[in-house]
């Protein structure tokens, strides 16, 4: 954190400086969380909490105030009495006014650079080298925890704020309550909370009754949208009148839903004015004979009565409070679970990677889920198939050459060095792994060949031939503004088959010292196929390259081909030799 | 780098002429009557609940302020039972009947409500393939979800609030009136402060709160894209770019927030003036009028408190103004949606004779003047197999959808059986052919659903049998709950092969005659295709197909192959004849599987 940060409680910035700083990763807490939330936020949050009192402290004086007004003016028929009363009455108009203004200010600046920095928490560890806080969450989940969940953890800044400000109305009205008459403050005071409480509990069984409803109506509503996006697949069969008719039992289940919860709400929330409203009727006839006795004045009647209806509501909100940090905590431990989430592997045990890398791997007795003491070598330079007709082989194979777990047993090694041993983000960029589904990112087509890649570095060269061997030119051509084409977030507005062809140009102009691609051609028509399986391999010319493919056409290609089975490699040699000796590999290959 | 701010600024502020239409005022309010004319009864009833319990609410002031007389009179402390007891009975009264009246309310709002979204629902599964693409899914989805729930939740929380403050400041006004005219007329000094501050809030927060909703929409896609993405983003060490650009969408997002927190306070501290203006004039007025003895102080204290108790719902009034508004701007949209009208059915279709398709110089043009497909061919007689070839953007998958019907050809014709499909419209058209395309949607909720959307009237052993006939049923058994088990959004998450599998499974139970396969074995990896080919091929016999492949051994296996070239057709025959004239396909087939050949 900047001293700035600490000074004016403004945000810190995400993901600290240079790629691979290791941001703290270890065991969260909610607390720790909520903590982490206002780190630096003291002076904020004091400031909001302490203008929130003196804006319910003015709140407070105004039915105190006009009652006065009523008395030494109205009731004393007194011209300066009158002018004495408004001029306290703006005082304590102007107190409220601008306390809230500014209370209201500096709690939201506080709740919103904590919400800022959770979100940058998040974010850094998900990201982080060493993985393993996406496995299990979809990015919906995520992004939900990125978003919903650090925004209510970061409303605890005004959780803080308003109860404070709660306690304060609450002091001050029960002062004024006994200022003007002790036994009718007692009486309001001992009085409300059971009332309050009571109100309560009658509608806590409704109140249940009404989430439970509620629940369901989010979940019709939620077809709608799924219909939508299914659309084309709707079309193409003709189901838009299924689709139609099952929409609409959904929107009637969900309208019997939500008017029973609103049924439920209606009477819920008619029981707080009817207890509290009868307990009113009680103070005004207490007040009412405390003042035909002229223990009290008329004025300090219509205070007293003012002053017992401002109650209920710091008391109503100490309970909303109560459940709003429940709903805090609650998203805590949900920020808590992604940021302290284990890591997919270790940091690594210091080595380096070898000046020089020549890129010669060597996969020994490797056994990670379906593979079973794996032995596999990839000579420095060469380009290697590895055909797996198991999925389950082919994806613990790339995750264990590309760094992205813990291999059970066995070791991975780039030229003599341990794959384990090296640090997350050196393995990564020493192996690079191109997965048929990788993701491309919002921005230009060129933004996305780029990568990491230091735009002053002139890179020119590698970058063309990458595009020319992944048949990216084809895709330029019928994109309206070639390679400067800005793509939708994730590449959603290129076909699957122009995605895969950018996302392999992008590995190929990374230009790695070991680069192991995923069937990169599953989703490009065959025509093409051939085309980049030639324009792969001269781009790939003395680099060592690895290919987890059945297709024949990128097998053909390669200078050797191991077949994979059962965990094992089951046969080797050329892609010739194996189609014509193997007839596993013709199985798994061609048909 | 061009900013990605002004980019989607520009995108998201011009209306693009292709959205789907939007209601005028005057059809919205029309629609409005129409929607609320048949729950009249209910619509009389809840209003004079409401009104009946703020007139409850409004009757304690005044009761003590007769209270007040009665203290100030002299009266005994018996002399007060009776206006406490009326106190008492109209906290009943008043709680008993807004309950009501809220709950008829509610019932009103949501039965309308409901009504609407059906008519929208309906309207928009039926548009035309080609209207939605010009609109977007995007807009279409965001007016069945987006604008939906917008109202819904306008209904369900600021509606009732909105029209119940609004009665009681009325009554509140008029309960002045009752006491004195004067009184009431001090009361409403508040009204131009409160009016001139709601214009301002209105016009300085509308352009921040749309800014702001882009704003976090750009968050929203960031952090998908970065999040979603994390294994490329590790796999290439992008993550402080990542990063840096999340920071930049939330510190936007962030300062907007606070932007419109300055002006919501800035407007909150303008009611408090009014507050102060008007309570000020009520006291100074009560004074003069009770030192001319015109009022009692009973009234004067009413007036007072009534003022005081006017505080609350006028904030929520001005408060909620906004939300009712942008409520009311998305009821224009969905109006616009459901007054559209259905496409054109004939009453009794033309009997298509057979099962054959022709397609007579079809040109097609996404966007006017660059035509995809230039006057095509294509003749499938009826039970035989088409396979189309050719590179990405041949304008294979546009034939497959003319020949499908989802798009009509901007010239030519397509006929199914002798008959035209526009004469034979979009109902009777589907019933004669269906399209599996390489986008999959499997559909939210247990897969027999997913299933029975092709064939509402499909029995178990119905939907066993067509995932049988596409190689499903060994996995479909052993889920978690077989055919009931919850897949998609938020379910059971299938690969892309099991998807595109229920996808031809859905396409064995609607059982057109005629089928089209738009490389519908694309997306699965080589493995996959494999799979889905021998799907296909088995739903595919006994039917007229045309196949958009993705891999040539399924060309081979297809009665006639026809090979497309920039729009235009440049070879049809078997794929012995193809490949021994030596043409384009011959090449495309030496080129695609030298390996198969040294197989051979």
């Amino acid at each position: 954190m900047t001293a700035d940060a600490l000074v004016d409680g403004r945000p810190d910035r995400v993901g600290h400086e240079g790629g691979d700083t290791e941001a703290p990763l270890g065991e969260w807490t909610p607390g720790a969380v909520i903590r982490r939330a206002l780190r630096g936020r003291r002076a904020l949050l004091s400031g909001s909490a302490a203008l929130m009192v003196s804006h319910q402290a003015g709140e407070a004086m105004v039915p105190v105030l006009v009652g006065v007004v009523i008395d030494q003016a109205l009731g004393e028929r007194s011209t300066a009495g009158l002018g004495l009363g408004l001029g306290a009455l703006a005082a304590a108009f102007l107190l409220l006014s601008f306390s809230y203004k500014y209370g209201s200010r500096l709690g939201v600046q506080a709740a919103q650079y904590a919400e800022h920095d959770l979100r940058g928490e998040v974010a850094a560890r998900v990201l982080h080298p060493r993985g393993g806080a996406e496995d299990g969450r979809t990015s919906g989940a995520l992004l939900s925890v990125a978003t919903s969940d650090a925004q209510r953890v970061a409303s605890v800044a005004l959780v803080v704020a308003m109860s404070a400000a709660a306690a304060s109305a609450f002091t001050v009205a029960v002062v004024s309550l006994l200022l003007i008459s002790v036994p009718l403050g007692l009486l309001v005071v001992v009085g409300l909370p059971p009332v309050l409480l009571l109100s309560h509990l009658l509608g806590r069984p409704l109140e249940r009754r009404g989430r439970a409803e509620q629940a369901r109506v989010a979940r019709a509503a939620g077809l709608a949208a799924d219909l939508v996006r299914g659309l084309r697949a709707l079309k193409g069969i003709g189901a838009e009148r299924a689709a139609a008719d099952r929409y609409v039992g959904a929107s009637r289940g969900s309208l019997r839903a939500t008017l029973s919860a609103a049924r439920a709400e209606a009477a819920v929330e008619s029981i707080a004015p009817l207890t509290v409203g009868a307990f009113l009727a009680l103070v005004a006839y207490v007040g009412g004979v405390f003042a035909i006795d002229e223990r009290i004045t008329v004025g300090q009647l219509i205070s007293a009565v003012g002053l017992a209806q401002f109650l209920t509501s710091p008391m109503e909100r100490f309970a909303v409070m109560r459940s709003l940090y429940a709903q805090v905590r609650a998203s805590a431990g949900r920020v808590a679970d992604v940021l302290g989430a284990p890591t997919a592997v270790g940091a690594g045990d210091g080595s380096a990677v070898p000046a020089g890398a020549r890129g010669e791997v060597r996969v020994d007795g490797l056994h990670h889920g379906a593979l079973n003491g794996l032995s596999l070598h990839v000579p420095a330079g060469s380009l290697v198939g590895v055909a797996a007709p198991d999925q389950a082989a082919a994806a613990a194979l790339l995750d264990c050459l590309g760094r992205r777990c813990e291999p059970a047993s066995g070791s991975v090694l780039l030229d003599g060095v341990p794959l384990v041993g090296l640090a997350p983000g050196d393995a990564h960029a020493a192996v690079l792994i191109g997965d048929h589904d990788a993701d491309l990112f919002e921005g230009t087509v060129r933004e996305n060949l780029a990568g990491a890649a230091d735009p002053a570095e002139d890179r020119a060269g590698v970058r063309d031939a990458a595009v020319a061997a992944a048949a990216v030119d084809e895709v330029a051509a019928s994109l309206p503004a070639g390679l400067d084409t800005v793509i939708s977030e994730r590449g959603r507005s290129l076909s699957g088959g122009q995605r895969q062809r950018v996302a392999l140009a992008r590995a190929l102009a990374a230009d790695p010292v070991v680069l192991v691609l995923h069937e990169p051609t599953s989703a490009i028509d065959s025509v093409t196929e051939a085309r980049v399986a030639e324009g792969l391999r001269a781009v790939r010319h003395g680099r060592s390259t690895v290919l987890v493919t059945t297709s024949p056409a990128l097998l053909a290609v390669c200078d050797r081909v191991v077949l994979l089975d059962a965990g094992t490699a089951a046969a080797e040699g050329t892609h010739a030799d194996l189609v014509a000796d193997d007839p596993r590999y013709r199985e798994t290959v061609l048909t | 780098m061009t900013t990605p701010d002004t980019r989607r600024a520009a995108d998201g502020t011009g209306a693009r002429p292709g959205l789907l239409p939007t209601a005028s005022p005057r059809q919205a309010r029309r629609m409005l009557r129409r929607l609320l004319r048949p729950h009249r009864p209910l619509a009389v009833l809840s209003v004079a609940a409401l009104v009946l319990g703020t007139v409850a609410q409004l009757a304690g002031p005044p009761i003590i302020g007769r209270m007040v007389d009665l203290i100030v009179a002299g009266g005994a402390a018996a002399a007060l039972v009776p206006p406490v007891a009326l106190l008492a009975g109209l906290a009943v009264a008043q709680a008993v009947l807004l309950a009501a009246g809220k709950a008829l309310a509610a019932q009103l709002g949501e039965s309308v409500l409901a009504v609407l979204r059906e008519r929208v629902m309906d309207r928009a599964l039926r548009l035309p393939m080609g209207r939605v693409e010009q609109a977007g899914s995007g807009d279409v989805v965001a007016r069945v979800s987006g604008d939906v729930s917008v109202i819904a939740k306008a209904v369900r929380e600021a509606i009732p609030v909105f029209a119940m403050s609004g009665l009681t400041v009325l009554l509140t006004i008029a309960g002045l009136g009752a006491l004195d005219w004067r009184l009431m007329l001090a009361g409403l000094c508040a009204v131009p402060i409160q009016a001139f501050a709601l214009r301002r809030y209105l016009r300085a927060t509308a352009p921040v709160y749309a800014r702001e909703r882009v704003a976090e929409g750009e968050r929203a896609q960031q952090l998908l894209d970065s999040v979603g993405g994390a294994a490329t983003v590790r796999a290439f060490g992008l993550s402080a770019g990542h990063l840096a650009r999340v920071d930049a969408r939330s510190r936007a997002a962030v300062g907007l927030a606070l932007r419109a927190n300055v002006l919501r306070t800035r407007f909150l501290a303008r009611l408090n003036a009014a507050e102060y203006v008007g309570l000020a004039a009520i006291l100074v007025v009560g004074f003069w009028l009770v030192t001319s003895d015109a009022v009692s102080i009973g009234t004067a204290s009413a007036a007072a408190l009534y003022f005081i108790a006017l505080f609350n719902p006028i904030n929520v009034l001005l408060y909620l103004f906004d939300t009712v508004q942008e409520a009311g701007a998305g009821f224009t949209r969905l109006v616009g949606v459901a007054e559209m009208p259905p496409p054109d059915d004939p009453a009794e279709p033309p009997a298509p004779k057979g099962a054959a398709v022709r397609v007579r110089a079809a040109r097609y043009a996404y966007t006017p003047g660059h035509d995809v497909l230039h006057g095509v061919d294509l003749d499938v007689p009826a039970g035989a197999r088409v396979a189309l070839v050719g590179a990405s953007g041949a304008g294979k998958t546009t034939l497959a959808k003319l020949a499908a019907g989802v798009h009509e050809p901007d010239s030519g014709t397509v006929e199914i059986g002798g008959v035209r499909l526009d004469a034979l419209g979009p109902a009777a058209t589907r019933a004669q052919v269906a399209l599996v395309t390489q986008e999959v949607h499997v559909f939210a909720g247990p897969l027999a659903e997913d299933l029975r959307l092709a064939r509402p009237d499909a029995d178990d052993a119905a939907l066993h049998s067509a995932l049988d006939l596409v190689g499903a049923d060994a996995w479909v058994r052993a889920l978690p709950d077989g055919l009931d088990t919850v897949v998609g959004d938020g379910g059971h998450r299938l690969t892309a092969t099991r998807a595109q599998q229920l996808a031809l499974a859905r396409l064995a139970l609607a059982d057109p005659p005629v089928a089209v396969l738009d490389e519908a074995t694309a997306e699965a990896g080589s493995a996959g295709a494999r799979v889905l080919e021998a799907a296909a091929d088995r739903i595919l016999a006994g039917r007229t197909a045309i196949v958009v492949v993705h891999r040539l051994t399924q060309a081979a296996t297809a009665d006639t192959v026809v090979v497309l070239d920039q729009g235009r057709v440049v070879e049809t025959g078997t794929h012995a004849e193809l490949l021994s004239s030596g043409g384009t396909y011959a090449t495309l087939w030496s080129a695609w599987s030298t390996a198969n050949t040294q197989a051979e």
